[in-house]
C-alpha cells in the first residue's frame, strides 16, 4: 500500500501534489513564528522600515536586552511559573480523586454526580456572576484566587473518569481482597495504571495556566501579581502609544516591533520545551474525552 | 474447620433475582467446582463468597463465622481472577507481595513469603520481570502466587484458565490440582468448562438459571445425573437423548422409539404409554452385530477412538468407539447395544431422572 | 357466616399490623444497607467531596447569582438585598443598539467561522492521510498542531505586528505591488477576515485530529480490495474515506452549530478597538465592557443570562441530535 513504485502515474502525481500542498500549509503555519523570531533579532531601524521578511536584518540582541532588563518581566515570569505549577497541582488534587469516585459503579447517585459535572460543560453562569462570586469570596487580587478558582474543569474530570472506567473492575477487586482501602486502590493501583491519562490532564492544565490571560487581567489589580500574558499584553499596548518610549527609539537600536517580538519569543519558549510531551499525549487525550458525553 | 457454608443465599438486583437460595456446604480442604452455562449465577455466587457482591438474603459462613456483612479483606479468602488482574506497573515479586504490603507486614517476612511462594510455583527466576514480559502460563502462576502468599482459609477461582490456549490449560489444570493436594486449602472454583470441573473437583456443583441442579462427585454426576440438564452438560460429547414410550412385553419394560426398542431396567412407575427420555452416553453405546440401528453420517477419528456421528430416527446420535487399529466405515448402517444398567431414564415432561435408578458406579465397576 | 365481624376486624387489624411491620423491616433494612454501604465506602465519598464543593462554590453559586439579571443590583446591597425589577434589564437590552449589534456580530462571525473554518480540518485530515512518507507526515503534523497551544495574547501580538501599517510584513508585501499601507486593525471591514483567518490558522491543524482518528478507524481491507479493483487514490479518498468519516463530520458539524454563540471573545478583546466595534463587538465583549469595565453588573448579567440560556438550548439540542444521529449511523 505504501510503496510509491506500485502506483499508477496518476496516483503518483496526486501523491506528490498533495505532499506539496501539505508542505505549503505547514510552512504558512510556521512562517509567522519565523517572522517574529527574525524581527526580534533585527535592528529597530530595519524593523520599522519593514525590511524584515524572513531572516533578521541588522543582527542585534538589543531588544532582548531591553526586555530582560525590565524587572516586571521577571516578576511576571515568576508569577506565571507559580500559577502554572501550583495551579496544575491543585487541579490534579481535585480531578484525580473526583474522577476516580465518579468512575466507581458502587457510588450511590453516580448518575446524579456525573450529571452535575457534565452540566457545567453545557451551562455556565457567565462572566459577571463568576466575577461577583470571586469578589464576594474575597479572591480578587490574590494568588490563591487564581490558583483555586480555575482548578476544576468538567472536561478534564470526564476525560480521566472515562479512562478510569476503562480499567478492568478486577484490578480494584483484587486490591480490595488484598485489603486495600479506597485510598490505597486509587493511589497504588489506579494512579500508576493511568499515568498517560494523568499526564494528558496535567499537560492540558499546564498549557491553560501558562496561556491564561483574560481572568488574570480581570481579577488581579496589583502589578506584582500579574502573570506573563497580562504583562505581555500591557507592554504591547503601551509600547504602541508610549511617547516616552518612542523618543528613546531615536537613540536605541530597537523598536516597538522588535521589543514586542522579543517578549513573544521569551514567552513561547516554555511551551515549545514541553511541546514534545504535549504531542505525545494530547491526541490520545482529546479522543478519550470526546468519545463519551 | 475452615469450611464454607451457604444457607439460602440469594442475589437480586431490584426485582430481578439472579441467584435463588443456594444451599451448599464445602468441607475443609475440599475442592468444589461450580459449573454451568454463562449466566447461571455461578460467578455471582463466587463473588458473594468473596464479598465483592452484596448478599441479598441468606447466610454465608466461613470457618463457622457469619460473614454476610464482613468486608472482603476481613474474610480471609483469596481470589484468582479470570484476567489475573496483575498490576502492570509492578514486577512479579511486588505483585505477589502487594497484599502483604497493604497489610503492613514486616519487610523480611514479606521477602521470605514471596521467595517461598515463588519456589512453589517455579517463579524464582522471574521475580524481577513485569507482567507484560511473562507468558500466559507464568502470569497465571503469578496470579495464584498472589493468592497463596496470604495463606488464606479459602481460595476462590473465577474461571482462571479461560484465557489460556488448550495445551496450556490442561497443563495449568494439573498444576492447580497438584497445588491443592499440597496445600490442602479449601477451594471454590468457577468454570463453564465441564472438563475442568470433572478433572479438578472433589465435588461438582452444577448450576443453571441461578439454582443448583445437582451436587456430587464427578463420577456420581457423570453416571447418575438427576435430570436431562446435568446429563447434557457433563460429558463430552454429551449424553444422547432419545424420546421414547414405555411398553411392557413379556412382563419386561421396554422403551420404544422410531420403530425400535431397548429393554429397560426394572424401575417403579414404568407404566405402558409413559413418555420418557432415554439417556445413552456415547461411551456406553457399543457397536454390535445386532441392536439399535443407526444411520452413520460422519466418523471423526481421534486416534485411540473414533466418534461416530449417526442419526437415529432423524435425530443426531453419537457413539464413542475404541478403535484399536480399526476405524469403522464412514457410511451405511450400524448397530449398537447398551447395557440396561447404563441407560438413564428421564421423565419426558419434567426432565427428571426416574427414581430408583441404582448408582451405576457399582455396576460399571 | 361462621365468624363475627369482630373477629374479622381483628384479623384485618392483624394483617395491617403485619404489613406495617414488614414495611418497617424493609425500611430498616434499607437504612441498614445504606449504613453498611457508607461504612464500607465512606472513603469514596470523601474523595468526591472536594470536587463537589468546588463545583458548588465556583460554578453553581454563580448560577444562583444570575438573579441579578432581574434585580437593580448594587454592590452595597449585595445580590440578595437588591430589589427585584422584573424584566426591566431585558427590555433595556433589546432596545439597546449596541447589544443588538453585538448579537448580530456574534452570529455573523460564528457563521463565517463555520463556513470557512469547518471544511479546512477535514481537508487537512484527508490530505495527511495521503502522505506516504511517515517522517514528512510527522513533521508537518507537529507544525500544524503547534499554534493551538500558543496563547491568544501571543497570537494577537503576532497579528498586530504582522498587520502593522509601518513595519508589518503584510503591508511590506502589499508595498511590493504598489499598494499603499493599510491600517488593517482600525478598519471595520477588515476585522472579520483577519479574526476568522487567524482562527483557522490557529486551530485547523488541531481540529483535524478528530478526523484523522476517524480515518484511522476505517478498515485497511477496504482500501486493499479497492486497489485490487483498480481504484485510484483520488477515487479511494472520495469513495471510501469520505463516506466512512461522514458520520464524524456530521456530528462535528452539529456540535459546531450548537456552539454558535461561543466566539473566542478573548481574541476579540485583544484585537478590536472602538473603530472596529461595528463589526467586531460580540455579546461577550459587550458584557465585558458594560459589566467589568462599566460596572453595570445587572445589565451585563442579563445579557450573560440571555447568552447562556440560548447557548444551553442550542448545545443540548445539538447533543441530542448528534446522539440520535450517532446511534443510527455510527454503530
Amino acid at each position: 500500500m505504501n510503496n510509491l513504485n506500485l502506483y499508477s502515474r496518476g496516483d503518483r502525481l496526486f501523491v506528490i501534489v498533495n505532499m506539496i500542498l501539505i508542505g505549503l500549509f505547514a510552512l504558512s503555519t510556521l512562517y509567522p513564528f519565523i517572522y517574529i523570531a527574525s524581527l526580534s533579532l533585527s535592528s529597530g531601524f530595519e524593523a520599522r522600515a519593514g525590511n524584515v521578511v524572513l531572516t533578521p536584518v541588522g543582527w542585534t540582541i538589543e531588544a532582548y536586552k531591553r526586555v530582560l532588563s525590565e524587572p516586571m518581566f521577571w516578576i511576571s515570569y515568576k508569577n506565571t511559573f507559580v500559577y502554572t505549577v501550583f495551579g496544575t497541582l491543585m487541579s490534579l488534587a481535585f480531578i484525580i480523586p473526583g474522577a476516580y469516585a465518579l468512575s466507581r459503579p458502587q457510588l450511590y447517585g453516580r448518575r446524579f454526580w456525573n450529571l452535575m459535572v457534565a452540566f457545567t460543560m453545557w451551562f455556565h453562569a457567565g462572566m459577571i456572576p463568576f466575577f461577583l462570586n470571586m469578589r464576594d469570596l474575597g479572591l480578587l487580587d490574590s494568588y490563591f484566587g487564581i490558583i483555586i478558582g480555575f482548578a476544576v474543569s468538567g472536561f478534564n474530570i470526564i476525560l480521566l473518569r472515562n479512562f478510569f472506567e476503562g480499567i478492568p473492575q478486577s484490578f480494584e477487586e483484587a486490591a480490595r481482597m488484598d485489603g486495600a482501602s479506597e485510598f490505597q486502590v486509587l493511589w497504588k493501583v489506579f494512579v500508576p495504571l493511568s499515568k498517560p491519562a494523568i499526564a494528558t490532564v496535567a499537560l492540558f492544565c499546564i498549557v491553560s495556566r501558562w496561556n491564561g490571560f483574560f481572568w488574570a487581567m480581570i481579577l488581579l489589580q496589583n502589578e506584582d501579581k500579574i502573570p506573563l500574558q497580562v504583562y505581555l499584553r500591557q507592554t504591547i499596548a503601551e509600547l504602541t502609544d508610549d511617547q516616552e518610549f518612542a523618543s528613546t527609539l531615536l537613540t536605541a537600536n530597537y523598536s516597538v516591533e522588535t521589543v514586542s517580538a522579543a517578549i513573544i519569543v521569551c514567552s513561547i519558549i516554555p511551551i515549545l520545551l514541553i511541546y514534545p510531551f504535549l504531542q505525545k499525549y494530547f491526541s490520545k487525550g482529546i479522543l478519550l474525552g470526546g468519545v463519551k458525553e | 474447620m475452615a469450611g464454607v457454608s451457604l444457607d439460602g443465599i440469594v442475589k437480586s438486583y431490584g426485582a430481578l433475582r439472579v441467584v435463588h437460595g443456594i444451599e451448599l456446604d464445602v468441607a475443609e480442604g475440599e475442592f468444589v467446582v461450580l459449573v454451568g452455562p454463562s449466566g447461571c449465577g455461578k460467578s455471582t455466587t463466587l463473588r458473594m463468597i468473596a464479598g465483592l457482591e452484596e448478599i441479598s438474603d441468606g447466610t454465608l459462613t466461613i470457618d463457622g463465622r457469619r460473614v454476610n456483612r464482613v468486608a472482603p479483606k476481613d474474610r480471609d479468602v483469596a481470589m484468582v481472577f479470570q484476567n489475573y488482574a496483575l498490576y502492570p506497573h509492578l514486577n512479579v515479586a511486588e505483585n505477589i507481595a502487594f497484599g502483604l504490603r497493604i497489610r503492613k507486614e514486616p519487610k523480611d517476612r514479606i521477602a521470605e513469603s514471596v521467595d517461598e511462594v515463588a519456589a512453589i510455583l517455579g517463579l524464582t527466576d522471574y521475580l524481577e520481570r513485569r507482567p507484560a514480559d511473562l507468558s500466559g502460563g507464568q502470569r497465571q502462576r503469578v496470579a495464584m502466587g498472589r493468592a497463596i502468599v496470604r495463606r488464606p482459609k479459602v481460595f476462590l477461582f473465577d474461571e482462571p484458565l479461560s484465557n489460556l490456549d488448550a495445551k496450556l490449560r490442561s497443563q495449568m489444570r494439573a498444576e492447580i490440582k497438584r497445588l491443592h493436594n499440597r496445600l490442602g486449602v479449601t477451594s471454590i472454583y468457577v468454570t463453564h468448562d465441564q472438563v475442568e470441573a470433572m478433572t479438578l473437583a472433589d465435588r461438582i456443583v452444577v448450576m443453571s438459571e441461578g439454582r443448583i441442579e445437582q451436587v456430587g462427585t464427578p463420577m456420581d454426576l457423570f453416571l447418575n445425573p438427576v435430570n436431562t440438564f446435568v446429563a447434557g452438560f457433563l460429558g463430552s460429547p454429551p449424553m444422547n437423548m432419545v424420546n421414547a414410550v414405555v411398553a411392557v412385553r413379556d412382563g419386561m419394560a421396554h422403551a420404544d422409539f422410531h420403530g425400535q426398542s431397548l429393554p429397560l431396567p426394572s424401575l417403579p412407575g414404568l407404566e405402558p404409554g409413559r413418555k420418557v427420555i432415554l439417556g445413552i452416553r456415547p461411551e456406553f453405546a457399543t457397536l454390535a452385530a445386532t441392536g439399535v440401528a443407526v444411520e452413520i453420517d460422519l466418523v471423526e477419528t481421534l486416534g485411540s477412538e473414533a466418534l461416530i456421528h449417526a442419526t437415529l430416527g432423524g435425530e443426531p446420535f453419537v457413539i464413542r468407539h475404541e478403535t484399536i487399529g480399526h476405524v469403522p466405515a464412514s457410511t451405511g448402517h450400524a448397530h449398537f447395544a447398551v447395557q440396561p444398567g447404563l441407560l438413564r431414564v428421564f421423565d419426558a415432561e419434567t426432565g427428571m431422572a426416574l427414581p430408583g435408578q441404582t448408582t451405576a458406579v457399582e455396576q460399571a465397576a | 357466616m361462621t365468624h363475627t365481624p369482630e373477629i374479622e376486624g381483628n384479623r384485618t387489624e392483624e394483617l395491617v399490623l403485619q404489613a406495617r411491620e414488614a414495611q418497617r423491616n424493609r425500611a430498616a433494612s434499607r437504612i441498614q444497607r445504606v449504613g453498611d454501604h457508607l461504612k464500607r465506602e465512606w472513603q469514596l465519598y470523601l474523595l468526591l467531596l472536594p470536587t463537589i464543593i468546588w463545583l458548588l462554590v465556583f460554578l453553581y453559586k454563580p448560577m444562583y447569582g444570575l438573579q441579578i439579571a432581574f434585580k437593580d443590583y448594587s454592590i452595597f446591597r449585595g445580590i440578595e438585598g437588591s430589589p427585584w425589577v422584573g424584566l426591566e434589564h431585558f427590555q433595556t437590552l433589546f432596545g439597546n443598539d449596541q447589544f443588538l449589534r453585538a448579537l448580530k456580530n456574534t452570529v455573523i462571525i460564528s457563521a463565517y467561522g463555520l463556513l470557512f473554518g469547518f471544511p479546512v480540518p477535514i481537508l487537512l485530515a484527508l490530505m495527511f492521510n495521503e502522505v506516504l512518507n511517515a517522517w514528512f507526515k510527522r513533521v508537518a503534523q507537529t507544525i500544524v498542531y503547534l499554534p493551538h497551544f500558543i496563547s491568544s495574547v501571543i497570537i494577537a501580538g503576532i497579528v498586530i505586528t504582522a498587520f502593522s501599517p509601518s513595519a508589518g510584513i503584510v503591508n511590506t508585501i502589499l508595498g511590493w505591488f504598489g499598494v499603499d499601507p493599510i491600517y488593517f486593525l482600525t478598519k471595520a471591514e477588515w476585522f472579520r477576515p483577519i479574526f476568522i483567518g487567524t482562527g483557522v490558522w490557529q486551530e485547523a491543524g488541531f481540529q483535524s485530529i478528530v478526523y484523522l482518528a476517524a480515518i484511522a478507524g476505517v478498515s485497511p481491507t477496504l482500501y486493499e480490495s479497492a486497489v485490487v479493483d483498480g481504484a485510484s487514490r483520488w477515487q479511494m479518498m472520495w469513495k471510501i474515506t469520505v463516506p466512512c468519516i461522514l458520520p464524524t463530520i456530521i456530528i462535528m458539524l452539529i456540535i459546531r452549530i450548537g456552539n454558535i454563540l461561543e466566539v473566542g471573545f478573548e481574541m476579540i478583546i485583544l484585537l478590536y478597538q472602538p473603530a472596529t466595534y461595528e463589526t467586531a463587538d460580540v455579546v461577550n465583549t459587550f458584557i465585558y465592557r458594560q459589566g467589568i469595565q462599566g460596572g453595570q453588573y445587572d445589565l451585563a448579567g442579563a445579557a450573560g443570562l440571555f447568552n447562556a440560556v440560548v447557548a444551553f438550548v442550542l448545545v443540548i439540542s445539538a447533543n441530542m441530535i448528534s446522539k440520535r444521529f450517532s446511534r443510527t449511523s455510527l454503530w
